[in-house]
């Protein structure tokens, strides 16, 4: 036998055996199915393409910028992606560049010297197709390290959207049906925010809700007067902390979250390792293996069952396979899909679980992009109060098409907004001129700016879709994704509306509007890619039933953002965690039964 | 102070990149990327940018031109080296047409006659001084705004302690 020269940095693990359960991708669905699987005492392998990172010394959260080598900003030789290249651009992008490493934008404009690890290498996962901006974080966790953690219920509006305007189908469940596991969610991992009562946009079990700003407030107050609720962040934050996880602190106010996406490093805000990785990992029942990139799940050729997946080590490449009596894949909506895509066999010869056709289309996410700033002229020029030392500012929910259709376009959009002081002002980079006037203008302005960026519904269209690639493959050597996918005229009508609407608040607020914009960013920009193996009732239009496994293969799970039926306007990742939840304690109950 | 770079650790850190450039590696104190004329040509237009008021210090004390002459000198891609000399020599023809002489020989009145020149369509820089100004302006806000002296002691910011309760206004 030859000896391997090239180590794995993964454990050894037993792939011998028959798991309950192969899991693959660790970030929130990923990790939220180990949790419910093992704790109901089913062996799982779960199996994340990326490495294991020390995330508590990526992420540096309360280092002062002038501490930092480059400011937070990414070392000379790491380059992220800027809106330009995305929109001059077909991908794949990052082919041929000097730079060592190119990263997708990640959230701030000039790259994160915390986040430049999490995020992928563009030049080693290349797609093409249509200009999209694709964020991809390989690591334990997955995007959960980085996320926005904005972390809202979505109601019946958007479960039984298409009865109502009659375009896409209606999700094969209720807001009933979800309820009990959002509850469930909200106590294992932790939610701050105010009861409002709105049934578009129900409570949770709140803890401890942040405090708005004076600004804030005032919006608040005015809103009230509109029919519309600018409600304190709902934040994926345990800001009283979680009795039951020794891995969490509390939150302490420290701010600067989203500092060049400086993500937690008393893991407050939920990330998957802490939050439910290791606690499954206490069980004894969940053996994780990182490094182990899946390209393929695996077929029993007599029952057309599911048997397992084969993977490769991401550092020796060496092939392994991995047997489970089911398959779930949480492993990023657009990578799931890819997956299944690369799954063919002669049972299922368009991929795995795709006798509907629909597998990679109704892909949908949140149009981003229009936006309104501006400032309130009662708080120029006054002493300094501390405004950011919490999660999140607030939050504007959706106020378009409630009772009845009542737009140019179908679907509706939420604000997220903030105001005052942060670290670094941003009137320093919009303040005309320079010299003594310029200096104390941006600070007289510093704690009076307010602004607010709308988060859209994008219509589950069949035609925006992603394929396999015939030619281009990823470092590993696996087919990667071709995207035809583009905003249509209901993004654009949805837009245009945006803009206004934030300007009417805004100027209904007394807020001096410095700013505004309709213009749409790159798709991919929210980072919430959804549909793409849509649940349904119909097996003829939909890729999961309502407890997310496939149609065609029983013992396949989808449980990441791939099974939206729709988009909605609010965040996604909560109902991810909810619906997963819900659909792993089925499983449960069925594979005790031994039905599946 | 800590928001003052340690020139000798930078000069350590990027020994690889003054190789790369030839630059003499003997002192500790010379900018790394910039000649010392243009140094102190980019120190001044950052101090006539961001000036030390009776609030605060400016972009002298707070190391600015240190930062973009690392920043520089650390580029990746050459162009941007090339765009921060050619842009210091924009600057001092401009001056020369204006003024007969020099940025740092010109007076104090002459130095702000040009940068206003330069400032003039700050929203859609035309020229290529117009173009360096946008280029110098956002690269002296950023290293000022993110300095010790930028946070602690101009904008006096008051975030990024341990709070026990949240601050603001509660609603429920």
């Amino acid at each position: 036998m030859l000896l391997q020269i090239q180590s794995s940095q993964a454990p050894e693990v037993d792939l011998n055996k028959i798991y309950d359960a192969v899991v693959v991708g660790s970030g929130a669905a990923g990790g939220m199915a180990a949790h419910v699987l093992t704790a109901h005492g089913f062996k799982v392998l779960l199996l994340e393409a990326g490495k294991q990172l020390d995330v508590t010394k990526e992420l540096h959260s309360m280092q002062w910028p002038y501490d930092n080598p480059h400011r937070g900003k990414m070392p000379p030789q790491y380059k992220a992606l800027t809106y330009n290249e995305y929109n001059f651009r077909n991908p794949p992008y990052g082919q041929n560049s000097k730079y060592e490493k190119v990263t997708s934008y990640i959230q701030q404009w000039n790259g994160s010297d915390y986040s430049k690890n999490i995020v992928v290498d563009e030049k080693q996962h290349p797609y093409s197709g249509t200009k999209y901006a694709w964020v991809r974080a390989r690591c334990v966790g997955g995007k959960t390290n980085i996320w926005g953690r904005l972390a809202l219920r979505l109601s019946d509006l958007d479960f039984k959207a298409a009865s109502r305007d009659g375009f896409g189908i209606d999700w094969p469940i209720s807001y009933a049906d979800l309820a009990p596991y959002y509850d469930k969610v909200d106590l294992y991992l932790g939610v701050s925010g105010v009861k409002e009562n709105l049934s578009y946009m129900p409570d949770g079990l709140f803890q401890r809700p942040i405090k708005l700003t004076p600004a804030e407030f005032h919006l608040r107050e005015t809103l009230k007067g509109m029919g519309r609720i600018a409600t304190p962040y709902r934040a994926g934050v345990t800001t009283d902390g979680l009795k039951h996880n020794k891995y969490r602190s509390r939150c302490f106010g420290r701010g600067a979250c989203d500092r060049h996406t400086g993500g937690c490093d008393i893991h407050a805000a939920f990330d998957s390792p802490t939050g439910l990785i290791r606690p499954a990992m206490d069980t004894g029942n969940l053996t994780l293996r990182p490094n182990s990139t899946v390209y393929e799940v695996t077929v029993d050729k007599n029952t057309g069952k599911a048997s397992g997946v084969s993977f490769i080590d991401s550092g020796t490449r060496q092939g392994y396979q991995a047997k489970g009596r089911v398959v779930i894949l949480g492993a990023s909506c657009l990578e799931s899909t890819r997956l299944m895509l690369n799954s063919k066999s002669p049972s299922h010869p368009n991929g795995i679980a795709n006798s509907s056709g629909h597998l990679g289309h109704n892909f949908c996410e949140h149009l981003m992009g229009p936006s309104v700033a501006g400032f309130w002229k009662d708080l120029v020029g006054k002493p300094r109060t501390l405004d950011d030392g919490k999660p999140g500012s607030f939050y504007v929910p959706r106020f378009r098409n409630m009772e009845k259709q009542s737009s140019d376009f179908l679907r509706a959009y939420g604000f997220e907004g903030s105001s005052g002081t942060t670290m670094i002002p941003g009137a320093a980079f919009d303040t005309p001129g320079f010299g003594e006037e310029y200096k104390k203008k941006v600070r007289d302005y510093a704690g009076a700016v307010i602004s607010m960026g709308a988060f859209g519904e994008v219509l589950p269209r069949f035609e925006n879709q992603v394929e396999l690639d015939p030619q281009l493959k990823d470092a590993w050597g696996i087919p990667v994704l071709r995207f035809n996918y583009k905003f249509g005229e209901n993004e654009k009508k949805m837009a245009l509306d945006m803009a206004a609407s934030g300007v009417e608040m805004f100027k209904a607020a007394g807020f001096e509007v410095v700013s505004s914009s309709s213009h749409m960013l790159t798709e991919g920009w929210s980072i919430h890619e959804l549909g793409t193996a849509r649940m349904g009732s119909d097996p003829k239009t939909s890729v999961l039933n309502q407890f997310q496994q496939c149609h065609d293969v029983k013992n396949l799970l989808v449980v990441d953002g791939a099974a939206f039926t729709s988009a909605s306007a609010q965040n996604p990742t909560w109902t991810i965690m909810a619906l997963c939840w819900r659909a792993c304690d089925y499983l449960a109950d069925q594979m005790q039964k031994g039905d599946v | 102070m800590p928001g003052v770079i340690n020139r000798r650790e930078l000069v350590q850190l990027l020994a690889g990149a003054a190789v790369a450039l030839q630059l003499p590696a003997a002192d500790p104190l010379a900018p790394l990327f910039f000649t010392k004329d243009e140094y102190a040509l980019l120190d001044q237009l950052t101090e006539l940018i961001i000036p030390t008021d009776e609030h605060s210090p400016g972009a002298k004390a707070a190391g600015v031109a240190a930062y973009i002459d690392r920043t520089a000198a650390e580029a990746v891609d050459p162009e941007e080296r090339t765009a921060w000399r050619n842009g210091l020599q924009e600057v001092d023809q401009l001056s020369k047409r204006l003024h007969g002489r020099t940025f740092l020989e010109a007076s104090a009145d002459q130095q702000i006659a040009t940068l206003q020149k330069m400032s003039a369509n700050e929203k859609k820089p035309g020229t290529p001084d117009e173009k360096f100004f946008s280029q110098l302006k956002s690269a002296t806000a950023f290293a000022y705004y993110s300095s010790s002296v930028g946070i602690h002691q101009d904008i006096d910011y008051k975030g990024n302690v341990i709070l026990q309760e949240f601050v603001g206004i509660a609603v429920s």
